[in-house]
């Protein structure tokens, strides 16, 4: 770990002011669960960090009559806590307690886990090729362990998995995370804040340098209560995803879906919404079948590596049981 | 009752690292980046610029500690830093020492090396490994291949023949406490902070690397973090350390990085187990041969004794046993809890499973109708062999009458598959020869300075119930002092001879302690006024060897090396058994394995402390379903070395993963064995444990694995 500046301005405003004119590299930091882990293993050295971690303005949970409200300096720990989110929405809350580990629920920041970095090994260990953290250097995961990596929205360049549990749940519900920054404040879809690696596997996200997350707002939505987040992984707990489905759905009293939310985490580079498997359930009573044939299409797309190939089965199966979960749990 | 609860749970209780000594310096070290080679050049400038920087070294004088299992004391012979010789990535390069250890960490990284790369086998099956046949490579009688008959013409000649190759890789210990210590120099007196489970042959080991007499070196280890077997020998950062020190003039700190101790301390190497069995049409198994190949290093020769055990497990008349080495590019692997038992049963408790369904017959019936009092290897008889009884118990416990042996037939009422399965294990009862020092004060307390180290077995309060129950003493009045070679020789505690090489000698020791008291052989003993009435403190020693074992073991014990005996011993073999039996269920759709109960029994003799030999079986059964369905040490061919090295990666089991596990005991004494009758125990608690796991998944899924882990890739 390299010496490095730190401030801990005292309002969104401060902070603002303070990154605009940061040394290039400045990052801001919360929990430092992910931004201290990486630079303790060298791949990220940034010159300064901005502590956002106690600002006023990014704490608490609220809930109006049309939205939930998260601030992005919440602890992990209290969103799953939260008797609202957990009695309203489940896929919300389960996505946060199948994550990580309770000591690590309880400083990371809801803020710095939309944000966190893949868990690639290649991309954490400085010793290997790795067009992410060293763009041109090559992806020593093509030939290598990749039982991890993306099945969706890979690139030549790099198939990392966006390996966060709860933008998952986010994405299926259409979030919207508030950003301010020297231009002042902009909202931006969960669906348009993470970007594929493409070309380019070192961009993640689309906030500028000195943009903040302040908040989370989750538009309020029946499909809440009917909701899951299944999270399949090699144990039962501190594990990443292999597959991992957040939906939601309302089914009418003829036992008809009315609205469905499909979104799939641990197989895609960036949380991803699988719109046409949510539209297969739209219509129809839900059937074992059906669920089936949602994951189906949800994995339609499917691109496996060398040793990764059985998460395509795993993805399709996943989302099958948590289309079920979802189905037993929805409104009528 | 652990008389050390109190200090872990309130962290008063002391480890290695947590020695806190004025003016201490930190360090750190730089690890190879290569997977063979030669190092060509070192650049150490970035790093002496680093603020703060004291000492940065890359080339220590220092002989080499000689392979513990090759008459020395490392846990292998090559001492890293002495040439421009890497055998493996992850081999130390450079020592760092700073004023903090965030200075020492960013310095150490700041070194760059350059390399000439050389081609590396990792596995098995590389091309370049290269491999030896064991008894010709070792000419020791120990590790002689065990042949009793003509295995091979009795199986051919059976009416019933079952055979398979398990693999099984390589996995490491990870326990919590890391590798590391403090070292300090008090004039020309070494004193070594580590946690070990062999002080001592950390004191011989550092005489020889560093040239002087092993009585100007001390080591204190009176809490291990868990050794698990990596601790067993000297390990390769304290001689660099302690030169730094010694040049510095300062206490030195140094603390491996989770990933370091994944390639600077051993881990259990890659194995392979072929096995054939012959039986008769009712399961009754006539002979069986055991051929194994496991990994070891370019410069070691880590013995296989997987046979050892495989051989005793059934009453067969024809056995024939066959070990080879494998050499490939790693650190020397070494004994990682039951190191050849748990590989080997869990392929040979997996065929005798298979010859269950092949004669139709109940895997317990089947296994009780192949039991047996006498050792087919030596045609001694056992001093004592329960496993019988342990399977009916545990059989009971568990409910197996109530098998549907049909595979996929059990399921749960959530369609998830339910398995059942049984499978045996046992481990040699080794002793070692072991001191005592006994003192008795005029507060009523005892004093027991013993050979052993607490590495959270428990062995600190199994002693001090053995001398409170013998004097008839609160357990509170009684010190007990181990890992410290200012009080004793400590020798290594390990393969489950610790309590049962310690506890004879605190036996006698109790006899001598209560003649220089003047009070009777048994019975409760007022301590203070027999104290009182001597006029003073009393202390005595006592000393014990196992069965059979010449007295010189203990001047052997004394310099640091091996010294012990068994499981042979005159007249008699000694082993300990377990039963476990284990329910799995698979879930329907997405194909999870978990394991909601295990019942476990085991004969491990008298038991000597209840609480803590329930939490060794506990724990062995835990370690053998991570050996089942996550343990891996994975490995990249392009790069060497170990690559899932963060307890984020190597998967160990986590509480979540463990549901009930129920611990019964035969609790019969083996006084043949010993005075106080009592057999190991940490060891066993693993063995077959994976196996179990194994022929649980087979009979809710029909699938057999012949590869662990069995993973969710297997079996969906
Ligand atoms: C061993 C381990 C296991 C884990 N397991 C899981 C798991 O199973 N599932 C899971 O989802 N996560 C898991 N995590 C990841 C963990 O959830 C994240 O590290 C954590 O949520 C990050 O939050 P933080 O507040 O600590 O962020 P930090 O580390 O402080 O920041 C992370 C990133 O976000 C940026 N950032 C932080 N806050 C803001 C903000 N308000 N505006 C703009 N940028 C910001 C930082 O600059 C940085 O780049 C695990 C982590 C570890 C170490
Ligand atoms: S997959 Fe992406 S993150 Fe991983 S090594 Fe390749 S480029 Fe780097």
């Amino acid at each position: 770990m390299r010496p490095f500046a730190y401030a801990a301005p005292g309002s969104v405003d401060d902070a603002v002011a303070v990154l605009r004119d940061a040394v290039p590299g400045t990052k801001i930091l919360a929990g430092g669960t992910t931004l201290y882990d990486l630079m303790k293993l060298g791949v990220e050295a940034p010159p300064a960090v901005v502590d956002v971690l106690r600002l006023p303005e990014l704490a608490g949970i609220t809930v109006t009559d049309s939205e939930l409200v998260f601030g992005a300096g919440v602890r992990m720990a209290d969103v799953s806590d939260h008797p609202v989110v957990r009695a309203d929405y489940p896929a919300l809350a389960e996505s946060i307690w199948r994550a990580a580990s309770q000591q690590l629920r309880n400083m990371a920041t809801l803020g710095g886990n939309l944000l966190q970095r893949t868990r690639c090994g290649y991309f954490r260990g400085t010793d290997f090729a790795c067009n992410k953290r060293n763009p041109g250097s090559g992806c020593a995961a093509i030939e290598g362990h990749d039982r991890h990596h993306a099945l969706l929205g890979a690139s030549s360049l790099c198939s990392a998995t966006y390996a966060g549990d709860f933008a998952i749940a986010l994405r299926a519900f259409d979030a919207v995370v508030d950003v301010v920054g020297p231009r002042g404040e902009r909202p931006i879809a969960l669906a348009d804040l993470h970007v594929e690696p493409g070309e380019d596997p070192s961009r993640e996200h689309v906030l500028d340098v000195d943009e903040l997350i302040v908040r989370i707002r989750v538009p309020l939505t029946p499909a809440g209560r009917g909701s899951t987040y299944l999270k399949i992984r090699d144990r039962e707990s501190y594990a990443f995803a292999l597959a991992s489905a957040a939906v939601g759905l309302v089914i009418d009293g003829q036992g008809v879906v009315t609205e469905s939310r499909i979104a799939l985490g641990g197989v895609a580079t960036r949380p991803w919404r699988a719109v046409e498997a949510e539209q297969s359930l739209l219509g129809q009573p839900l059937t074992a079948e059906s669920a089936r044939r949602a994951g189906e299409i949800a994995f339609a797309d499917a691109r496996p590596g060398r040793t990764n190939r059985f998460r395509i089965e795993l993805g399709i199966r996943t989302v099958a049981d948590a289309v079920r979960t979802a189905g037993e749990r929805a409104v009528r | 009752m652990r008389v050390d609860a109190y200090e872990k749970v309130t962290g008063k209780a002391l480890y290695g690292a947590d020695r806190v000594l004025p003016g201490m310096a930190f360090a750190a070290l730089a690890l190879a980046r290569t997977g063979r080679g030669r190092l060509i050049s070192v650049d150490t400038s970035a790093a002496a610029a680093v603020p703060g920087v004291l000492a940065v070294e890359t080339h220590f004088d220092l002989a080499s500690p000689g392979f513990v299992m090759g008459g020395g004391f490392g846990f292998q012979s090559l001492q890293p830093m002495t040439d421009d010789h890497i055998a493996y990535r992850g081999q130390p390069i450079a020592i760092v020492v700073a004023e903090t250890p965030v200075a020492a960490t960013e310095a150490a990284e700041a070194i760059t090396a350059e390399y000439e790369d050389e081609p590396t086998a990792l596995h098995l099956d590389s091309e370049g490994a290269t491999t030896l046949v064991q008894e010709e490579a070792i000419p020791l009688p120990f590790l002689a291949d065990l042949k009793v008959g003509d295995a091979d013409a009795v199986i051919d000649a059976s009416p019933v023949t079952i055979e398979g190759t398990y693999e099984h890789p390589p996995q490491h210990a990870v326990p919590m406490e890391l590798n590391g210590g403090v070292v300090h120099w008090d004039g020309d007196t070494l004193i070594v902070h580590e946690g070990t489970q062999n002080a001592n042959a950390l004191r011989f080991g550092l005489a020889q690397q560093l040239g002087i007499d092993a009585a100007n070196i001390e080591v204190r280890s009176p809490y291990v973090g868990g050794g698990f077997g990596q601790k067993n020998s000297l390990l390769v950062h304290i001689g660099p350390l302690a030169l730094v020190s010694k040049r510095l003039g300062r206490p030195v700190k140094l603390v491996l990085a989770r990933t370091q101790t994944f390639h600077n301390g051993s881990f259990r190497p890659a194995s392979r187990q072929r096995i054939r069995l012959g039986a008769d049409e009712t399961g009754k198994i006539t002979a069986a041969v055991h051929e194994v190949d496991q990994q070891t290093s370019r410069h070691d020769l880590f013995p296989a004794m997987h046979t050892e055990t495989s051989a005793r497990l059934y009453g067969l008349s024809a056995y024939r046993g066959r070990q080879r080495l494998v050499q490939t590019d790693v650190q020397t692997p070494g004994y990682m809890r039951a190191p050849f038992e748990s590989p080997s049963m869990f392929a040979f408790e997996q065929v005798v499973d298979e010859l269950a369904y092949k004669v139709g017959r109940d895997p317990v019936e089947l296994r009780l109708a192949n039991d047996t009092d006498t050792d087919p290897i030596s045609g001694l008889p056992f001093s004592t062999r329960y496993v019988a009884d342990c399977l009916r118990r545990g059989a009971e416990l568990f409910g197996w009458s109530g098998r549907n042996p049909e595979p996929r037939s059990m399921r749960a009422d959530d369609g998830s598959l339910i398995g059942w399965g049984v499978a045996i294990g046992n481990y040699p009862c080794n002793t070692a020869a072991t001191n005592a020092t006994l003192t008795a004060g005029e507060d009523g307390r005892v004093t027991v300075a013993v050979d052993g180290h607490e590495m959270g077995q428990g062995i600190r309060s199994t002693i001090a119930l053995h001398v409170a129950q013998d004097l008839g003493i609160p357990v509170g009045d009684v010190v007990v002092q181990v890992g410290d070679t200012t009080v004793g020789t400590q020798h290594l505690t390990a393969g489950s001879w610790g309590t049962a090489s310690a506890l004879p000698s605190v036996h006698s020791g109790l006899r001598e302690l209560r003649k220089h008291l003047d009070v009777a052989d048994t019975g409760d003993v007022e301590v203070a006024p027999a104290v009182a009435a001597v006029g003073h403190a009393v202390t005595v020693h006592a000393d014990s060897v196992g069965p059979g074992q010449p007295a010189d073991a203990l001047a052997q014990s004394m310099t640091g090396h091996l010294a012990i005996t068994g499981p042979e011993y005159p007249g008699f073999v000694t082993f300990s058994w377990i039963a476990h039996f284990v329910e799995v269920r698979v879930e329907p759709t997405t194909c999870r394995i978990r394991v909601p109960r295990v019942v476990s029994v085991a004969d491990c003799g008298r038991v000597a402390s209840p609480v803590t030999a329930a939490s060794q079986v506990r724990g062995g059964v835990i370690w053998g379903i991570g050996a089942a369905l996550r343990e891996e040490s994975m490995v990249d061919d392009r790069f060497g070395g170990f690559v899932n090295s963060t307890l984020e990666e190597y998967p160990v089991m986590v509480n979540a993963d463990v549901h009930s596990i129920d611990v019964d005991f035969i609790d019969k004494p083996d006084y043949r064995y010993n005075p106080v009758g009592v057999k190991g125990l940490g060891e066993v608690s693993m063995v077959g444990a994976a196996a179990a796991v194994a022929n649980a998944v087979h009979h809710a899924t029909g699938r057999r694995h012949y590869r662990l882990p069995i993973r969710i890739e297997h079996v969906i």
